[in-house]
């Protein structure tokens, strides 16, 4: 039998290796669980508890008095908010904060192009991603001025997701008040029939602008287009009716909410402005 | 041979103290290993050059389990129905949030440390995380617990994601339409997925009940099972010396010639400390 040449041990071997040393190595030099690491462990366990305590407290009694008030908001919000009505949509969707840069990611695509991109795409990618790293990255030095290319991608990663953060957190929210002021603009740049007035003005306070921008109004959200020309696609009047009462059943994907409770009138009206939006001039 | 001394009364009381309290212990440990168990965790090494960022597994454990006790007793006292009350014309869960906050002893307490809790929870999980990147500490051989703990991340964002509904209060409503239209755009099994989170045609009662079933039951059911997992491997594997630890437990012998070394572009010095294992 020919002599096998000595071959570099692989891998696999090397981190078997390794582990055997470090176990070893713990065994002989380290030091007992209990009480040395279970002390650190303790104190930061009631540093936790305190901070959650602290935040309950700052919650409750910053915002202490008439607080069913959603204007009474204290240092961390109101404790209560209006209940849930179905019937008005004038509300802006809003997370919590944590998934803010999900949230954000839905203004930087959007429908019907990229908006894919934004819910599924970008979130579905970077979650395989984190799953996968430790097949990724098998090497198996661990000192972090070996390890450039991990760094890099943390450090944007975490700069990424907090700028996402920050941008969700101080997004423009549309006020019906606000958005409301704008309609003689809209009026006279879109040269808007009177028949579209009321509709003009279900659309500035019927939470439309809180996801769509028309004319430099609204804040952009989830994804949703912008409106100042809708009507110069000519979809008709009832393909927009259709389509407030079920977006998705007309565009299917569509995570616009239905606005069937408005009621056949109302959403008449809509249509009618919409169709007459031809675009500024 | 040995002189046999009459043992005194005070070292007989001793002798039966001991067995009195040692008995219930043996008769455990005779039937399950626990008491071993439970020794083994706690007197186990770790490597003496751990650090404070490693507590913050612990700490969002802690967190978690902040969740845990709070969740149960906001369960004691909310009441999961879309329905309106004809006495004030709220919603029933709407109102019981209310009662909760405003007339139940410590209730606001307990209330705001769950809702401060998840965002405390969620936070810590990331900065643990974050530590385990940094440490290299998702290497060979703890792949598998990396996968464990991302799915404990995600499944507490699911935590938050179906809590924020619960008070059935307008920014929760209209988030959630929003969220599960969201859920909805997914290839697949999102319509279904959607379908399924709503309990219907549109969102209303049944999607309640179904987020509290989810947020109450379900998802912390399967995080406990994870974390169980996720400690379990801890225990197994042990955990890992910062990298930069000039002592750092399971480090190549100095004398060692480098050529073991994979996986870099450009010759390391040996001579320099490692923080591998």
């Amino acid at each position: 039998m020919a002599a096998v040449p000595k071959e570099k041990p692989s891998r696999l071997d090397e981190n078997r290796a390794n582990f055997a040393r470090y176990k070893e190595d713990v065994k002989k030099r380290g030091k007992p669980f209990y009480p040395y690491a279970m002390f650190h462990d303790t104190i930061m366990s009631l540093v936790v508890v305190c901070t959650i305590v602290g935040l309950a407290v700052i919650w409750k009694w910053s915002a202490f008095g008439p607080h069913h008030d959603p204007t009474h908001k204290g240092l961390l919000g109101p404790e209560v908010d209006p209940p849930a009505d179905p019937g008005t949509t004038s509300f802006v969707p809003r997370p919590d904060w944590y998934f803010y840069f999900l949230f954000y990611l839905l203004r930087i695509f959007k429908w019907p192009e990229s908006v894919f991109l934004g819910t599924v795409g970008v979130p579905t990618i970077a979650l395989m991603l984190l799953i996968g790293l430790p097949f990724l990255d098998r090497r198996r030095e661990r000192r972090i001025s070996a390890r450039p290319v991990a760094m890099v991608a943390a450090v944007l990663t975490i700069v990424s997701m907090g700028v996402l953060t920050w941008k969700g957190a101080t997004a423009k929210e549309a006020l019906a008040s606000e958005v409301k002021a704008d309609i003689p603009r809209w009026t006279s740049q879109e040269n808007l029939p009177p028949a579209a007035h009321a509709g003009a003005l279900l659309f500035a306070t019927a939470g439309c602008t809180a996801c769509h921008t028309y004319a430099g109004s609204g804040g952009s959200n989830l994804g949703a287009p912008d409106l100042t020309d809708i009507g110069s696609r000519n979809l008709g009047i009832q393909f927009q009716i259709n389509h407030l009462k079920c977006p998705s059943c007309v565009n299917p994907g569509s995570p616009m909410p239905k606005f069937a409770s408005l009621g056949d009138s109302r959403l008449h009206q809509l249509a009618v402005f919409l169709e007459a939006s031809k675009g500024t001039h | 041979m040995a002189i046999t001394r009459k043992p005194t009364k005070a070292q007989l009381r001793r002798q039966k103290m001991e067995e009195l309290v040692m008995y219930p212990l043996d008769w455990l440990e005779e039937r399950s290993g626990l008491v071993g168990g439970v020794r083994y965790f706690l007197f186990r090494n770790v490597p003496a050059d751990i650090n404070w960022m490693q507590t913050l597994g612990s700490a969002a454990l802690t967190a978690f389990l902040v969740q845990a006790i709070t969740g149960v007793i906001l369960a004691m006292y909310y009441d999961p129905s879309a329905a309106t009350d004809p006495a004030t014309g709220k919603p029933v869960a709407w109102e019981s949030i209310v009662n909760i906050t405003d007339h139940l002893f410590m209730g606001w307490l307990v209330r705001g440390m769950h809702k401060w809790g998840a965002s405390v929870f969620i936070i810590l999980m990331f900065l643990h995380m974050g530590r385990v990147f940094l440490f290299g500490a998702y290497k060979y051989p703890r792949e598998l617990n990396w996968i464990i703990g991302v799915l404990i991340l995600v499944m507490g964002m699911m935590e938050g994601f179906t809590g924020y509904l619960l008070p059935w209060d307008q920014t929760a409503y209209w988030a959630s339409v929003v969220g599960i239209n969201l859920n909805g755009t997914a290839p697949f099994l999102g319509p279904w997925l959607a379908q399924f989170l709503r309990g219907g045609q549109e969102i209303g009662g049944e999607t309640l009940t179904r987020f509290y079933s989810l947020h109450m039951l379900v998802i912390p059911g399967a995080i406990i099972a994870l974390i169980t997992l996720h400690l379990y491997l801890v225990i197994r594997l042990g955990v890992t010396s910062p990298p930069w630890s000039k002592d750092a437990a399971g480090r190549e012998p100095v004398d060692e010639p480098s050529s073991a070394r994979s996986g870099l572009t450009r010759p390391v010095p040996h001579a320099e400390p490692g923080g591998r294992q």
